[in-house]
């Protein structure tokens, strides 16, 4: 027990609720300061977009660009580069994956979490293990086998192997494992199907974790860089991450043009988050208000 | 989920069908050859082969269409892209002894091509492009050796005659270098140094960058039939010139670990002197254009450096390619001296046939004379071996070694050298 | 044997239920067999095989595995993974910690949004791009990092060109990068935690550590698990900001096991050699997932 002089009742909770404000703030200081740190990259990255190339280069360094509204290099990024079809390419692919990967993987979560059947802790290691599994060692293969499919150069192509995600599978274990047993025998009790039980006992318990996943999942796809620069060749089929890459060379990097061009490619995101940001709110809200 | 969200998401769902099930490009009628290149900083260049194409056309009924594949990646895409056959271009370019000879994709050159190109290259790029003496590629970048620049107003202020360039490395070069560095009175590192130094990413880019001072010394990193390393790569000329290398980072102190990426270095003036090849006074211009400079042929010691590169480009066609034959119809469309000449002014880089090296464009660069003497020494030894890449990184360990004060250069060399052997005979 | 036939022809009711389980994990089974299973088998099959000049394919039994496990190089990289591992796991593992804690404690949504989504958003960008922009900051010369060190009078440092320096600036990269998808892990979990055990606990007098360290943290247990094998899983696995940055150097001294599988099998051309590194990163990796999951889970009861 604390060092706390016993005070009445009302004075000690008036005590601890201050140092419980005080600790609040510091910690709400913490992580604001930390955040801060966090975003800085993306602030030079922004800075460094509205400068021309000489002075990125000037020498002592220079925060602020000379001209707050050169947007130029914007411009030339946008005629180089049919970036917005990247950006819609890049919404399309990676739209795909997050929806697929939470539909599969929450069932497949819920059939390994609740469920006991012959194979089942091999088949999940089994998963786990195509993680630890070294991309560039498959590529190759791999496109041999998506050519066999014909399936080169398309959406269908670049999203194939990103339909399901691992994580997305251990991350709806972990949420469906925690759901009482009880919930789940009193649905099957109540009269209902295993996908009846799915749907109006399970899914509703795991929203924060389906939110989660259905953003890290985007932004992972949304990511990828190696699969699809492989896979595809049409200027059209271009994600934003390769046609990103298309402003460094082998010679040199084109650093204003790169920061214009990646400032272009996180806007989306920013903007999807902060939609999504409200459902997982709306989300937890409604799971909270759950007896 | 309210029904609002329900109706969306169901659109949402439908579009996204409709676009999974779209093929990816529209399937053209029209008779492609297909072409693959990683030169993202030459876009001109890469459009000209479709203008051209669409002139092809008209003769053959095929037209070029250009990919540009980004250069991180490269490798995989291209090795991926050839295994799976009916997935590769037409026509890509690439390394000679790599794609040819490490692996057998390559169709050979008809002998008549193979005998316009062979006539009309510069005797030192007459090899780029050959595998054991046959020829399947031709060269695309003439140009693509170090020379030296130098910062005019840098030379001027430090008493030194920007028109009167160095010639020897152990001579008036590093007496120039030692003028030009503004050394730090705390003992930390220069303000301003002679040399910018390659010493950082990988060390195939710094033996690279090395080479110029090996080929000065006499020196070669494998033996003349390029199996052999030990004896060559660790041989006295070797240690010699790797020592000056160190040197001048460790002890003249003309050059700098500190100063990063030697390009940035010297547009920023705080080097004199880079070694970089023809396309630098482009970067320049955009990204430095108030540094004043001069192009001359690099410095010399026991011999010339000469016009040497480890990585020479060139335009190949695929051996399983259904196109092959209009493939090499149009190579053949293409090679001769003037549209050898506008292909390459249109980019702003060198041409390759010798006829065309005399030309007013050529003459009007900045590099016009040094390209001169530099061709005209002595062709320096190549290194066009399959496994160059991993021979060159063996032998950039022991560089980077000797840089970065790891050891000295006789033992690393030593040990570089036994690693090259075991890669050739594995 | 007798369990296989049963899921296929379920006899009764416990039958049935387990054959339903193993239906909901069908598609993902599926598709990992569908699109993986026969990449993966021929990955496994270049790795006894020899690429001879020319592109044959020769025969080699495990005279691969016995070139690359002994090669000095090999095990140089495997060290400087695990090196990295070890400075950017726990560090992002308790970093992102603690940032949940502290963003599950502000009241205010609109702000814990906001710092929520600046924490995130390093994954959102491509990590070419970042990788790039750290290259930058960590510049020498002109990079921010110095010039903002100068200020309180330490000494500009080489960063990303020290061979000290090297592999703890990379692992602030990846720290950075990762970061926010941990704290999105954590905090989902934190917001699932029923208030009444806070209130329980606070009602009989424990301090905030105590309610951190007996309710909360046996609470995320299962996260911190899961966090814990994915962050060991992707940074031994690290590629893309230690090619965009320094490729490996200085010297070597930065070149992680999966440059180097990059290297031997895109530049080098040696596909074989490429896959035996492959296979050992999936035993390695496999063998300490299973360690962790033995060792570390607790079961909770609810």
């Amino acid at each position: 027990m604390s060092s706390i002089a016993p005070l009445s009742v009302s004075t000690r909770h008036a005590a601890l609720t201050l140092k419980q404000a005080h600790v609040r703030w510091l910690l709400a200081l913490a992580v604001a300061c930390g955040a801060i740190i966090v975003f800085f990259p993306f602030f030079w990255m922004a800075i460094t977009s509205l400068k021309t190339a000489p002075e990125i280069q000037r020498v002592p360094l220079q925060i602020t660009p000379d001209n707050w509204l050169n947007f130029s290099n914007y411009v030339e990024v946008l005629n180089r580069q049919h970036f917005l079809r990247s950006l819609l390419n890049s919404t399309l692919v990676a739209s795909v994956a997050a929806v697929s990967s939470v539909v599969v993987s929450s069932l497949a979560g819920f059939g390994f979490a609740k469920y006991r059947f012959p194979g089942r802790d091999v088949f999940f290691l089994a998963v786990i293990g195509i993680l630890m599994v070294p991309f560039q060692s498959v590529v190759v293969p791999l496109y041999v086998w998506m050519n066999d499919l014909g399936l080169l150069d398309t959406y269908a192509g670049i999203v194939a192997p990103d339909l399901v995600s691992v994580f997305g599978v251990f991350l709806m274990r972990q949420a469906i494992e925690v759901i009482p047993n009880d919930y789940i025998d009193a649905a099957r009790i109540d009269g209902g199907s295993e996908l009846g039980i799915f749907f109006s006992v399970v899914l509703p318990s795991v929203k924060p974790a389906i939110a989660t996943l259905l953003i890290i999942k985007f932004m992972w796809s949304w990511n990828e860089f190696f699969w699809p620069m492989v896979v595809t060749t049409s200027p059209e089929m271009k994600v934003v991450t390769v046609a990103l890459m298309s402003f460094t060379n082998m010679y040199y990097i084109e650093y204003n043009l790169l920061t214009a061009a990646a400032v272009l490619s996180v806007l989306p995101i920013l903007v999807i988050f902060v939609v999504l940001q409200r459902w997982v709110v709306q989300a937890v809200v409604m799971s909270g208000l759950k007896g | 989920m309210k029904p609002g969200a329900r109706w969306v998401s169901g659109i949402l769902a439908v579009v996204a069908m409709v676009a999974m099930a779209m093929p990816g490009a529209a399937i053209a009628q029209q008779k492609k050859l297909v072409l693959w290149t990683h030169w993202d900083q030459n876009p001109e260049f890469n459009k000209w082969y479709e203008t051209k194409g669409k002139e092809f056309a008209k003769k053959s009924g095929y037209e070029v269409e250009v990919v540009t594949v980004p250069y991180q990646g490269y490798e995989a895409k291209y090795l991926a892209a050839l295994m799976a056959k009916n997935a590769a271009p037409d026509i890509f370019m690439g390394q000679t002894h790599q794609w040819c000879g490490q692996y057998d994709f390559c169709d050979k050159m008809p002998d008549d091509l193979a005998k316009t190109i062979d006539q009309n290259l510069p005797k030192y790029m007459v090899d780029i492009g050959k595998w054991k003496g046959v020829r399947y590629g031709i060269p695309i970048e003439h140009g693509n050796f170090q020379q030296m620049y130098i910062n005019v107003d840098m030379f001027k202020k430090a008493g030194l005659n920007p028109d009167d360039a160095p010639t020897k490395f152990t001579g008036d070069w590093l007496a120039d270098m030692k003028k030009l560095t503004i050394p730090d009175p705390k003992g930390g590192e220069p303000t301003q140094v002679g040399f910018a130094i390659r010493s950082k990413g990988a060390p195939v880019g710094i033996t690279d960058k090395f080479l110029p001072f090996a080929h000065a010394w006499g020196a070669r990193m494998l033996s003349p039939n390029l199996d052999k390393a030990t004896g060559y790569a660790n041989s006295p000329e070797m240690v010699a010139a790797l020592t000056f290398f160190g040197d001048l980072v460790n002890k003249d102190k003309v050059a700098s670990l500190a100063f990063g990426n030697p390009e940035d270095a010297f547009g920023q003036k705080r080097a004199a002197v880079i070694f970089r090849e023809s396309w630098f006074f482009g970067w320049l211009k955009k990204n430095a254009p108030d540094v004043n400079f001069k192009v001359y042929a690099l410095p010399c010691e026991k011999t010339c450096p000469g016009a040497g590169a480890l990585f020479p480009w060139t335009d190949l066609v695929y051996k399983n390619s259904s196109n092959k034959q209009a493939a090499w119809e149009f190579m053949r469309f293409i090679s001769n001296a003037k549209d050898d000449m506008d292909h390459h002014q249109l980019q702003g880089i060198l041409p390759v046939w010798t006829s065309n090296l005399d030309s007013d464009y050529v003459k009007s660069r900045p590099d016009y004379q040094s390209t001169k003497a530099m061709l005209a020494q002595q062709v320096p030894p190549t290194y066009f071996h399959p496994k160059s890449n991993e021979l060159a990184t063996a032998f950039g360990e022991a560089v980077v070694g000797v840089l970065f004060g790891k050891g000295q250069p006789k033992p690393l060399l030593d040990e570089a050298a036994a690693k090259m052997d075991r890669i050739l005979t594995d | 044997m007798r369990a296989w036939y049963r899921l296929v022809f379920p006899k009764n009711y416990l039958d049935r239920r387990m054959r339903a389980g193993f239906l909901f994990v069908l598609p993902a089974l599926l598709f990992f067999g569908f699109v993986y299973l026969l990449p993966l088998a021929q990955s496994v099959m270049y790795s006894f095989y020899k690429i001879a000049p020319g592109g044959a394919r020769e025969f080699a039994g495990l005279g691969r595995y016995q070139k690359v496990l002994t090669d000095p190089t090999f095990w140089s990289a495997v060290g400087n993974t695990v090196h990295l591992l070890l400075l950017s796991v726990p560090v992002t593992v308790v970093c992102a910690l603690a940032v949940a804690l502290g963003l599950n404690r502000i009241a205010s949504l609109k702000w814990r949004n906001l710092w929520a989504s600046m924490y995130f958003l390093p994954f959102a960008t491509s990590l070419v791009a970042a990788a790039l922009i750290w290259q930058w900051i960590y510049e020498p010369v002109y990079g921010f990092l110095n010039y903002a060190l100068s200020y309180i009078g330490v000494p500009p440092q080489k960063w990303l060109q020290s061979l000290t320096q090297v592999l703890p600036s990379i692992a602030v990269v990846s720290v950075w990068v990762r970061i926010g998808f941990d704290t999105m892990i954590f905090l989902a979990a934190l917001q699932t935690i029923p208030g009444e055990y806070y209130e329980a606990a606070r009602m009989d007098g424990a301090s905030a550590w105590q309610r951190l360290r007996y309710i909360t943290l046996p609470m995320l247990n299962a996260q911190i698990i899961m966090v814990c094998i994915l962050e060991l899983i992707f940074n031994f696995k690290v590629f893309d900001q230690v090619y965009a940055t320094t490729q490996g150097g200085p010297a070597g001294a930065s070149q992680t096991i999966i440059m180097l599988l990059y290297d031997t099998a895109f530049k080098y051309f040696r596909f074989g050699d490429a896959s035996v590194m492959a296979v050992f990163v999936f035993v390695t990796l496999m063998a300490i997932t299973l360690l962790q999951w033995r060792f570390l889970r607790k079961p909770v009861e609810y």
